[in-house]
């Protein structure tokens, strides 16, 4: 089946099965940051964007965005906010084998998104569904607040 | 890959029931889908429900709450309708379910229709007697969420689609609080506990206590209910509380299995279910809901 969509901005038409996950069909159509973990939306590394809101792609039916917008790392590579996350992840050495970051990068993306001053509960609830096998658990909770920390909202 | 032969998208409730009867082969209902890509049952085709117009929220001028079955678990969390109503009790269970990304997506009628023991919003609204509204082609039923369980992943449905849930206004003056057990913050819940307690003149009224995850469907523990019910809450409620607590343990029915032993799990609704009852009786000593924490 054929579903049209907003694929990173663009209106898209993506050829699928029905009983496909989003996360196939968005590596299908080459945004290869969704990465595949554990295909049963627990560690997030194929976090992305379903109308604005982070979602574990690969437990998301492919044919349920049809019509929605959706919004991977790779549509986001030129946004102030993202480059800035991407920026501070690297400086406070929250990127270590990587496999996690581009997922990690969509929740955080999200919560600035909807609140631009968030504490540092907000963050780390932001990033419950976000696994990091190298255990690296605080400091991207210190680059999310750092990049809060330049943004309007904060106080 | 799931095996689906065809995906549907309902327009309406009626729709829906419609898609799903049209076959040929077995047909289900899919909303979030975070249960069924989790698993994927043999099925030949889904109907997609999430644009069936039962994602609303709404209040009546009377104060009753409307849940749309397709609301989904983040909505529920974060909207002023729900985290208003019985001191968000409702939002309170609803953010304690999975994690960030899972509730944008999963529903509160895919928990629901999922039916696990353990169906995390199924306690608390039990609690603060929810009725399920339940449509068919050419009309509506609504029955009390607590009868809405038929078993381990059965229901009342048949094929007929659950369109959502309504509170009365009643049950949201109610002073409610919720808890869950589970060995991490997102697993699957060994048990799960609502209180909630309505007054009348000084004494209680309207007391609810639901369980979750101790046994074959979620259950009201009604005699423990009826032991607390009439209680003056200014007097010293120690006794009163711990006896109720045991009744309820004794009302539960849980298995013994890999993630707990069924002795466990019934101390454990002896334990949650007292410190609940204690928690909301010190909310209305302070005169009224003090939050679902």
């Amino acid at each position: 089946m054929t579903i049209e969509l907003i694929l990173d901005g663009k209106r898209t038409a993506l050829e699928i099965l029905p009983g496909q996950n989003l996360l196939q069909a968005l590596r299908g159509a080459s945004r290869f940051s969704v990465k595949l973990g554990c295909e049963t939306g627990d560690c997030g590394s194929c976090t992305v964007l379903l109308d604005g809101e982070p979602v574990n792609s690969c437990v998301v039916a492919a044919a349920r965005a049809a019509g929605r917008s959706v919004t991977t790392l790779e549509g986001l590579l030129g946004d102030p906010l993202m480059q800035r996350l991407q920026r501070e992840l690297v400086d406070k050495g929250a990127v270590q084998c990587g496999y996690c970051s581009p997922g990690m990068l969509i929740s955080l993306y999200a919560l600035l998104k909807q609140d631009e001053a968030p504490t540092d509960r907000d963050v780390r609830e932001a990033l419950s569904g976000n696994l990091c096998r190298c255990t690296g658990y605080v400091k991207p909770v210190e680059a999310a607040l750092a990049v809060a920390a330049t943004l309007g909202g904060a106080s | 890959m799931w095996d689906l032969k065809e995906y549907r998208y309902a327009s309406s409730p009626e729709d829906a029931v419609a898609l799903l009867r049209k076959g040929p082969g077995r047909g289900m209902f899919i909303a979030g889908g975070t249960d069924l890509l989790l698993f994927p049952p043999a099925c030949d085709f889904v109907v997609d429900v999430s644009r069936a117009g039962i994602d609303r929220l709404a209040a009546t001028p009377d104060g009753d709450l409307f849940l749309g079955a397709a609301a989904t678990l983040h909505t529920l969390t974060t909207d002023p309708l729900v985290t208003g109503f019985a001191g968000g009790a409702v939002s309170h269970a609803a953010a304690h379910c999975g994690n960030r990304p899972v509730r944008s997506t999963a529903t509160l009628g895919g928990n629901l229709c999922n039916a696990l023991p353990s169906a995390d919003m199924a306690p608390v609204l039990i609690a603060l007697d929810a009725t399920c509204y339940i449509a068919d082609v050419d009309n509506q039923e609504s029955i009390p969420l607590v009868d809405f369980f038929t078993g381990p992943r059965r229901t009342v449905l048949g094929d007929r689609l659950l369109v959502g849930v309504a509170l009365p206004a009643e049950a949201g003056r109610r002073v409610c609080r919720s808890r869950k057990l589970t060995r991490s913050a997102e697993d699957i819940s060994l048990v799960q506990v609502a209180v909630a307690l309505g007054m009348e003149g000084g004494r209680l009224d309207q007391v609810r206590i639901a369980l979750g995850a101790v046994a074959p469907v979620p259950l009201r523990a009604g005699l423990a209910e009826t032991a607390l019910t009439d209680l003056d809450y200014h007097s010293d409620c120690t006794a009163a509380v711990a006896d109720a607590a045991e009744i309820a343990a004794g009302e539960c029915d849980p298995i013994s299995d890999h993630r707990a032993s069924a002795e466990y799990r019934r101390d454990m609704v002896r334990v949650l279910t007292g410190r609940l009852i204690a928690e909301c009786l010190d909310d209305l000593r302070r005169g009224g809901n003090g939050g679902a924490a």
